[in-house]
């Protein structure tokens, strides 16, 4: 059984009169361990695959199994605890809370786990560690560079061990440089602790450091490295 | 509530972040509160005087259709006869002096009463001085913690106003706060003093009752029995004979309390004024935090948390400022003799705090509810 198992997902925006459907009946498994990247044109409905993933927003038919729990069926708290345990999400503009320093944006996901303070202490340490940020614990997110501040948002993103880490467009504000040293970080994190990753990027060279590449077209996603008969799904 | 607690120091945090807009509201708050529990401390003041056990148990007998002390001019026998009728306990003759019949912030009210039975009719406790120089000596006052706060006057003072000069015998405090307004003197000063002419007239009785008497009944009785005299009398409990000599101030204080409101929708407005900028301000924030796994509740409760400190700090502030300036100001206003003490209380404190925390929940509540329900993806988008 594949960790997370999209079967049939469809998503439909109103835009005024005009109705439109980034995704129609779209299927995908992710097995644990896969680092999967999405590319694909704008507005093709790569972020609203992720949001729905996430659990921050409903499809409008379909289902979304991660680790048995089918968390299109949950309630609006009952999916919050479940984000909280589960899932790590890494957003393009870094989004750290600014009157927190590092280490209490990393913290954050932390709180809200039935951990002892000194589980906690550890596990954001750790953390930090591994983004090579320990020594900028007690640095505020105005004090950081671009860099910095996502790789603080990727520690808070793997702090409470999730089960899949999702990340928008992550390297999406920063420079060349900066970019690379995000993409080093990203393979290390999933070659070393097997976290699993469901990252969408615009950027081609961002994108082939995932072990599986998805191209997202009309609903359809194509394996960037398989011919388009082995399609993963159809819309 | 314990993951409440690990999100405390982001409220504070966040509160401090704009800590100029945090400040203002406090100090509004502040401002506002002390206003209230000025008005409530008259309130309580009048309260006090109207309806506690002394009030209700005591019969003060007045001359009929006479307000101002200066125009009551009773014959002090009528002591002797109230005393023979049944449910009477005691009865003291007060001869009152004040300096002004008028509604008054600084009201200088004497009260002449034979001093041994001064003694034992009132619960004073000497903070200064002492009783035999007060009994010793006809023209030894003691005076009241308010008056001498208020005057400055110590023991051993000669405290002059108008035709009165006497000499400060001990302060005193008292169990009924509108006594520590009074200076009392004995009976005697009152009477033989230079142009008063009041030698065997006192203002009033005040008549002790039984414990089985009906006050009522009691009053009717002494004014059928005094109405053969050569002054009729009007006989009431203290409590409204209290009243009705503050009648205007009454009305007054009674409208006060729209005040009080008004100071409450203040700090409302405000509070709830700065949360709203502060969730504006913060949609994107706290969706993030929900993504993080925060449960929309939890964010209410944050928003809440956050309007409820601001309420509470300016409460607190303005309370006690509030509460000291009554506490050393030893304000009291007056009229016709009788004056209404406003002291600080812990049933004022209380009343101000916990008037603070509902303010400060329903301010927050329509934020907080904007907080939790914004859609986390709509959210996110407003950067």
């Amino acid at each position: 059984m594949a960790l997370v198992e999209i079967r049939n997902l469809t998503k439909r925006f109103r835009k005024g009169d005009e109705v439109i459907t980034p995704l129609e009946g779209v299927d995908l498994d992710v097995e644990p361990g896969d680092f999967i990247s999405l590319m694909g044109p704008s507005g093709t409905g790569k972020s609203t695959l992720l949001n729905l993933v996430s659990g921050i927003d409903r499809p409008d038919s379909g289902t979304i199994t991660v680790e048995g729990v089918e968390i299109t069926k949950l309630s609006r708290g009952q999916l919050a605890d479940w984000r909280s345990a589960n899932l790590g999400y890494i957003f393009q503009t870094h989004n750290l809370v600014p009157v927190l320093t590092a280490y209490e944006n990393v913290e954050l996901p932390a709180l809200l786990l039935p951990i002892s303070a000194a589980e906690r202490r550890k596990r954001v340490e750790l953390a930090l560690e591994a983004v090579g940020l320990t020594d900028r614990a007690d640095h505020y997110p105005r004090q950081l560079s671009g860099g910095q501040e996502q790789r603080v948002g990727i520690a808070r993103a793997i702090v409470a061990h999730p089960t899949v880490v999702v990340a928008d467009e992550p390297t999406g504000s920063l420079d060349a440089s900066t970019s690379e040293q995000i993409q080093v970080l990203l393979k290390r994190l999933n070659t070393e602790l097997k976290i699993t990753m469901l990252m969408v990027t615009h950027d081609p060279q961002v994108a082939s450091i995932a072990s599986r590449r998805l191209h997202l077209d009309r609903g359809q996603f194509i394996e960037a490295d398989r011919p388009a008969a082995h399609a993963v799904t159809g819309a | 509530m314990r993951i409440f607690g690990r999100f405390a120091p982001y409220v504070l945090k966040t509160l401090w972040r704009h800590r100029a807009r945090t400040m203002l509201t406090v100090g509004g708050a502040a401002v506002a509160m002390f206003v209230f529990c000025f008005v409530g401390s008259v309130q309580e003041g009048l309260r006090r005087l109207t309806s506690d056990e002394d009030s209700q148990r005591t019969l003060i007998v007045f001359q009929e259709n006479r307000f101002c002390p200066t125009s009551s001019r009773l014959p002090q026998d009528y002591a002797r006869r109230i005393h023979n009728l049944p449910g009477v306990v005691d009865v003291m003759p007060v001869q009152v002096w004040t300096n002004n019949c008028r509604a008054s912030l600084d009201i200088i009210v004497f009260n002449g009463a034979p001093p041994q039975q001064l003694r034992q009719a009132r619960d004073l406790t000497l903070t200064e001085g002492n009783w035999s120089d007060f009994e010793s000596r006809r023209d030894a006052a003691i005076v009241g913690r308010n008056v001498a706060q208020r005057r400055r006057l110590k023991t051993g003072d000669q405290f002059s106003i108008g035709e009165m000069s006497v000499k400060v015998a001990g302060v005193f405090a008292s169990a009924v706060p509108a006594e520590e307004n009074l200076i009392y003197t004995s009976l005697d000063y009152l009477q033989y003093s230079r142009g008063q002419e009041l030698v065997g007239l006192v203002t009033q009785l005040e008549v002790k009752l039984a414990e089985s008497a009906d006050p009522d009944e009691v009053a009717r009785n002494i004014d059928a029995t005094l109405k053969s005299g050569p002054v009729a009398t009007t006989t009431r409990r203290k409590g409204a004979f209290q009243t009705s000599t503050l009648s205007d101030l009454v009305d007054l204080i009674d409208f006060a309390h729209w005040l009080g409101y008004a100071c409450l929708a203040l700090v409302l407005s405000l509070v709830a004024t700065t949360t709203v900028m502060s969730v504006q301000d913060r949609i994107q924030e706290h969706a993030v935090l929900q993504t993080l796994g925060v449960r929309p509740g939890r964010v209410f409760r944050l928003v809440l948390a956050e309007s409820m400190l601001l309420c509470m700090l300016g409460g607190f502030l303005g309370t006690a400022l509030a509460l000291s300036a009554l506490a050393v100001g030893g304000m009291a206003i007056g009229a016709e003799g009788v004056t209404i003490a406003f002291r600080p209380s812990a049933q004022l404190a209380l009343l101000g705090m916990v008037v603070s925390c509902g303010v400060g929940i329903v301010a927050g509540f329509l934020p907080a509810i904007q907080a939790a329900r914004t859609p986390i993806v709509t959210a996110l988008r407003q950067a």
